[in-house]
């Protein structure tokens, strides 16, 4: 691991092509005009020969799974950014016990303070990591801050009228399953398998290093919510819902189920527990995990720690995550429920 | 991707979220209502990033120009540390523009209705119902419409003209159609649909929007056992015979 820091900041400073000057002109008007341009044009002449029914409504989820999720990312790289450049990183060694078993716990309660989905949690999370804060604790908060803040269990309880256990048992069994993944991760997890992202803010202006280091991350983030939002648009047009509800009785199997439809769905975690609601045909404890495995793991998500962390990270934290979940809400579920 | 790309994708970026959040209001195809101040200001955020970035590019006309391909392609050990490169995974921004722009995706219509097998029951909202009364006919929310058709107890609905507005979903029935609303939580990935079927009135095309005036039909099978719910499945949407159908434009909220 230190190795590989090594040879990777070697390989950044000094940057070769300082000093030097190249002889082509500036473009950034011209093409910048020219994008602007075709874009027009192809709305004059493009739109409206697109009038397949299918195309459109794909159009339409894909583009809404974006729109809606921009404002958080934006939110959560901001947040990041800032915590990179002017929080100091003795703050957190203060924060956060010493211990890293203890810290686990800490930061799982800790994401109650962040109001944000799943989209914002990602790059905090990052943050948090690259300031030298424990990546199993960093690994709990961004498991339990998408499911455990205000705006996500009031938004539970406002969806469940006459039902304060839903609320309740969500809140539980999230918190529980990111302070179990996030000491599995210590105990057995190697530093290998999770890349780091390293935050240096050399010389020059810190505000021009903090929209560089927004730029880039809203950039790389952002394509994998990309990523993420083709996939869910497509399996979200392409399935059937009606294959769901011939599943509805079967006590397992519907857990497994509605835990898998979130996986495909990649809802918000602040609307989730509005289309859970909605499967009236079933159970609660189905329900659950449905609302305790959206947060954790989803298709943008994957594709958004995939980016953020690394491949070799994703194939072993996702099915963890997703396992611990299953388990603990059908626990939980069976016992409040 | 050079400083100048990564600042024309969000330029991009944000000025077409502001176009469909703050000129137009395209923007409630896809979200509600109440999400427009996050739009504006994450749109104001991406194209403040681009533009600042735009300009810092085009005042150093040489140096930078030309380093965007210098190291290019170096892959995941470029990434992370020097802000002045993004990894090419950032171009992939440019699809949403290009649908939001080229595309322009309208509101869910009568594809995704119909592929939405979506409850029948709209959850917990019964009982919450103001009182009916009078002869005048009265517009009313589809997804009311349905909540107080399944109240079984009150049957709020028995003798009263109602107004509800919504599009055309053809019905592979002869002797039906539905007037549909979709009604979504937080973006359209979770719109479900809400459909009445509309009895004794020529099936207009699909997505056509309609306001229908009608009445309730209540259920054939009036035995229903107390303290049993009855199942989706069995008896699907509910029904009204229409007295007049009348074709209208698409509300600017197309959703419930």
């Amino acid at each position: 691991m230190s190795e590989r820091v090594a040879v990777e900041s070697s390989a950044e400073i000094p940057p070769p092509e300082w000093g030097r000057r190249s002889a082509a002109p500036p473009a950034t008007p011209w093409l910048f005009a020219l994008v602007a341009a075709l874009l027009v044009v192809g709305r004059l002449v493009l739109t409206p020969l697109i009038t397949a029914p299918a195309l459109r409504t794909w159009a339409t989820v894909f583009v809404a799974i974006c729109v809606q999720a921009l404002p958080f990312l934006v939110f959560g790289v901001l947040l990041s950014a800032a915590i990179a450049a002017f929080v100091p990183p003795s703050f957190w060694t203060k924060a956060l016990p010493r211990n890293p078993y203890a810290a686990v716990p800490v930061a799982g309660a800790a994401g109650v303070v962040l109001p944000g989905c799943e989209c914002a949690s990602v790059p905090v999370a990052s943050g948090l990591m690259s300031r030298g804060v424990t990546p199993a604790a960093a690994l709990a908060f961004l498991l339990s801050s998408p499911a455990v803040n205000p705006v996500v269990v009031v938004a539970t309880a406002v969806a469940f009228p006459g039902q304060p256990m839903m609320a309740a048992a969500r809140f539980a069994a999230s918190l529980l399953v990111a302070v179990a993944a996030g000491w599995l991760w210590l105990r057995f997890g190697r530093a290998s398998w999770l890349r780091v992202p390293s935050r240096t803010f050399p010389g020059g202006s810190k505000w021009a290093e903090f929209r560089d280091a927004m730029r880039h991350d809203l950039l790389h983030a952002g394509g994998f919510l990309v990523v993420g939002g083709i996939t869910a648009a497509t399996l979200n047009v392409i399935v059937p819902r009606a294959w769901l509800t011939s599943v509805a009785g079967v006590p397992v199997l519907s857990a497994v189920v509605l835990a898998l439809l979130a996986v495909v769905l990649s809802i918000c975690s602040e609307a989730d527990a509005f289309v859970a609601a909605s499967l009236t045909a079933f159970s609660p404890t189905a329900k659950l995990a449905f609302l305790v495995v959206g947060p954790m793991v989803d298709l943008k998500l994957i594709a958004l720690q995939a980016g953020t962390f690394g491949r070799a990270f994703a194939v072993r934290f996702v099915p963890l995550t997703f396992l611990l979940a299953l388990v603990v809400s059908s626990a939980i579920g069976g016992v409040l429920l | 991707m050079s400083r100048m790309s990564q600042s024309l994708v969000l330029t991009l970026l944000g000025g077409v979220v502001l176009w469909i959040s703050a000129l137009t209001t395209s923007y409630l195809n896809y979200v509600k209502p109440g999400f427009r101040p996050f739009l504006l200001a994450a749109g104001a955020v991406v194209l403040a990033l681009g533009i600042t970035g735009l300009v810092q590019e085009w005042r150093r006309p040489y140096a930078g120009a030309h380093a965007g391909h210098v190291r290019e392609g170096t892959g995941e050990h470029a990434e992370g540390h020097d802000h002045s490169r993004a990894p090419k995974v950032g171009w992939l921004l440019c699809l949403p523009v290009f649908a939001i722009a080229l595309i322009a995706p309208p509101a869910l219509g009568a594809f995704a209705a119909r592929t939405e097998d979506g409850p029948a029951r709209p959850p917990a909202t019964a009982g919450s119902y103001v009182p009916l009364s009078g002869e005048k006919i009265i517009p009313m929310a589809v997804g009311e419409f349905i909540g107080r058709a399944w109240d079984f107890r009150e049957r709020t609905l028995t003798g009263r003209k109602v107004r509800l507005t919504g599009f055309v979903v053809r019905s592979k029935r002869k002797d039906r159609w539905y007037v549909t609303r979709m009604q979504m939580s937080c973006c359209a990935a979770d719109a479900i649909a809400l459909k009445v079927a509309v009895l004794g009135a020529a099936p207009p095309p699909d997505d056509t929007w309609v306001e229908v005036t009608g009445a309730w039909v209540p259920p054939r099978s009036r035995e229903i056992p107390n303290g049993t719910v009855p199942h989706e499945t069995t008896t699907g949407p509910p029904e009204m015979t229409a007295v007049q159908v009348t074709e209208i434009p698409q509300p600017s909220e197309p959703y419930e």
